[in-house]
């Protein structure tokens, strides 16, 4: 069973950097989704990338404001906020919150009944939302430089 | 609040006059008595469920003195609470047994008539024989009104029983809707998950976005995993498919556990060496019995085993052990088949005593919550269960030995036993007075 051996892998921090780039923060429990989201972002090039499903390392690090958009999946399983588990709505909503300024979300998941999209969005306040099997590294690219460009706050009046 | 009793008393008009009347009639029309209970149960043979409600001669000889009984009981002149709560439990006992309201009515109407035939043969005077028939007719509705209400009351009780029923059956139902929708959801989210490694990593692939050959080939690993693991996903599925339907057919033949165990723990082994984990097989060296199993299912019920302990033990060691188990527990020698039992061990993160039987059931009593928090289909144990039990054994949870982690064990049928005298030929046929001990 590959199983395991998918798993030995979860939970390791990867954090990709680059001089003039914007960071994503990808919060996926399976460590090949987390990667493909990575290789895609990395490949676009301007991006960097940190891939955690550590509680406090993700809110410290949106606390700061080093993170331009947050990529989280719904189900995390092994993510935990206050001695609880957390799933993707709840982190969404508590990034909004602790985010120093406009905080782009996009949700991904593979969660694919009728009705889980509009439900989803409207308990996360995410702002965009993926359904899973991502696969098209090109649109998920597109659809965050889509949403960073959007957050970009207009440019003041002088 | 007016009872029932004196509520009717008060509306028949039924007083102290009447209740005098009854009494110096009864003496009066005792002698009829038989012949009324005669004709109540003429109307037996005109009753479509008679043979189900009388069941012999004897029974309808007791009804006929007990109706006599009755009688004389309707002219002492005792209406009252205890007389109502008497007709009340007959009214219960026959709705039970089935006795429609319309023919006790019909049958009262015999006696009725039947009674003022009497009348008319021991009152000779016109007058006197009225105010007897007016007191004997408020008697005989006060004593219909209890019966019929008594009916009533029985039937309502009964519809209300049902009805309970049926709303319990229609809430289990709903529950049993509730999880498979979530369990639909949750095997559609599991299902989509090594889907997008599959195409997500082809795709790029082929857009050539790969910038090595050595990358490349690391993505068709992931790639080829992820497919495994779908494989594994689409066939638990199947299987507990086939489980419920009752379509699981098993190949059940001698199969040599030595040989199982070394085929079967050289899968787990480099997943196991991958978290740093320690695998002893501690039952290398000792004879194993020959097992009366499926051996491809079998495999499947250890591997499962041997995977959850992966799993679900971040560091320490697995360690498998294999034992008799003890006949004396289950019944007489020689009459059902002993077991041998593997234990599987760890020193993992361990489960809840009071989770350890639901662990074991398939996705209907599977918790939604609880069940995503952990990859899989979570159909592995409830499949093992299953398996093991159409094999003849039995499989279960436990703490680990030191309190610390699990230790998962299954149980098979052994054709023979081995002993450390008896070699694995003789003991095949042992009869009742060689008895072999058991080897540990």
């Amino acid at each position: 069973m590959p199983q395991a051996a998918i798993e030995a892998r979860a939970g390791d921090r990867i954090q990709t950097a680059s001089a003039m780039s914007q960071t994503i923060l990808i919060v996926e429990d399976h460590p090949l989704v987390a990667k493909f989201y990575r290789m895609a972002l990395e490949r676009a090039g301007g991006y960097s990338c940190l891939v955690t499903e550590n509680a406090d390392e993700i809110v410290a690090a949106v606390e700061q404001g080093h993170v331009a958009l947050a990529l989280l999946d719904v189900s995390l399983r092994g993510t935990y906020w206050e001695g609880r588990p957390i799933d993707g709505i709840e982190l969404a909503r508590l990034l909004k919150k602790r985010a120093p300024g406009p905080l782009p979300i996009l949700l991904a998941t593979a969660h694919a009944m009728a009705g889980d999209r509009e439900r989803f969005l409207a308990a996360s306040g995410a702002d965009a939302y993926l359904q899973k099997p991502i696969y098209d590294a090109q649109q998920l690219v597109e659809t965050i430089q889509h949403l960073l460009a959007a957050s970009q706050p207009p440019p003041s009046q002088s | 609040m007016e009872t029932f009793v004196a509520e009717m008393k008060r509306y028949l008009g039924l007083n102290e006059q009447d209740v005098d009347l009854l009494r110096q009639l009864g003496p009066r029309l005792e002698k009829y008595f038989p012949e009324m209970s005669e004709r109540f149960y003429s109307q037996i043979p005109h009753h479509p469920h008679a043979f189900r409600v009388f069941t012999g001669q004897a029974q309808i000889e007791r009804l006929k003195k007990s109706l006599q009984v009755w009688a004389y009981g309707l002219f002492q002149g005792r209406y009252d609470d205890a007389y109502a709560a008497e007709r009340f439990q007959i009214g219960y006992r026959h709705v039970r047994i089935g006795l429609e309201q319309k023919y006790v009515i019909s049958a009262m109407g015999i006696v009725r008539a039947f009674l003022h035939d009497c009348l008319v043969l021991e009152v000779p005077d016109s007058d006197e024989r009225r105010r007897f028939a007016v007191a004997l007719n408020k008697i005989l509705d006060l004593d219909l009104n209890l019966m019929c209400e008594s009916y009533m009351h029985a039937t309502v009780e009964n519809l209300r029983k049902l009805n309970d029923q049926l709303e319990r059956a229609n809430r289990e139902m709903a529950q049993v809707s509730r999880t498979k929708d979530q369990f639909l959801s949750h095997i559609s989210h599991e299902l989509r998950t090594p889907l997008n490694s599959i195409l997500g990593f082809t795709k790029m692939i082929l857009d050539g976005l790969s910038e090595s050959r050595e990358e490349e080939h690391e993505l068709l690993q992931d790639v080829f995993r992820s497919a495994q693991h779908l494989l594994g996903l689409v066939s638990d599925i199947l299987d507990i498919r086939r489980i419920e339907e009752g379509r699981m057919s098993l190949r059940i033949e001698n199969v040599n556990l030595r040989k199982l165990l070394d085929s079967t723990l050289p899968l787990v082994a480099i997943q196991a060496a991958e978290k740093g984990l320690r695998l002893q097989d501690q039952t290398v060296g000792t004879p194993l019995p020959v097992a009366w199993a499926d051996e491809m299912r079998l495999r499947q019920v250890l591997l499962n085993l041997l995977n959850n302990a992966v799993k679900f033990t971040p560091r320490g060691s697995i360690t498998l052990r294999a034992q008799m188990e003890d006949a004396a527990m289950d019944a007489p020698q020689d009459r059902l088949p002993r077991l041998v039992r593997i234990e599987v061990e760890d020193t993992g993160i361990g489960i809840p005593p009071q989770k350890r039987t639901a662990a074991f059931e398939e996705f209907v009593q599977m918790d939604h919550a609880e069940a995503s928090r952990f990859r899989g289909a979570g159909l592995g144990l409830a499949i093992s269960r299953r398996l093991i039990e159409l094999m003849g054994g039995k499989i279960g949870l436990e703490a680990g030995c030191h309190g610390q982690g699990t230790l998962a064990w299954l149980a098979v049928p052994v054709v023979e036993t081995v002993t450390p005298k008896e070699p694995l030929a003789a003991s095949r046929h042992r009869g009742p007075g060689r008895r072999s001990d058991t080897n540990r």
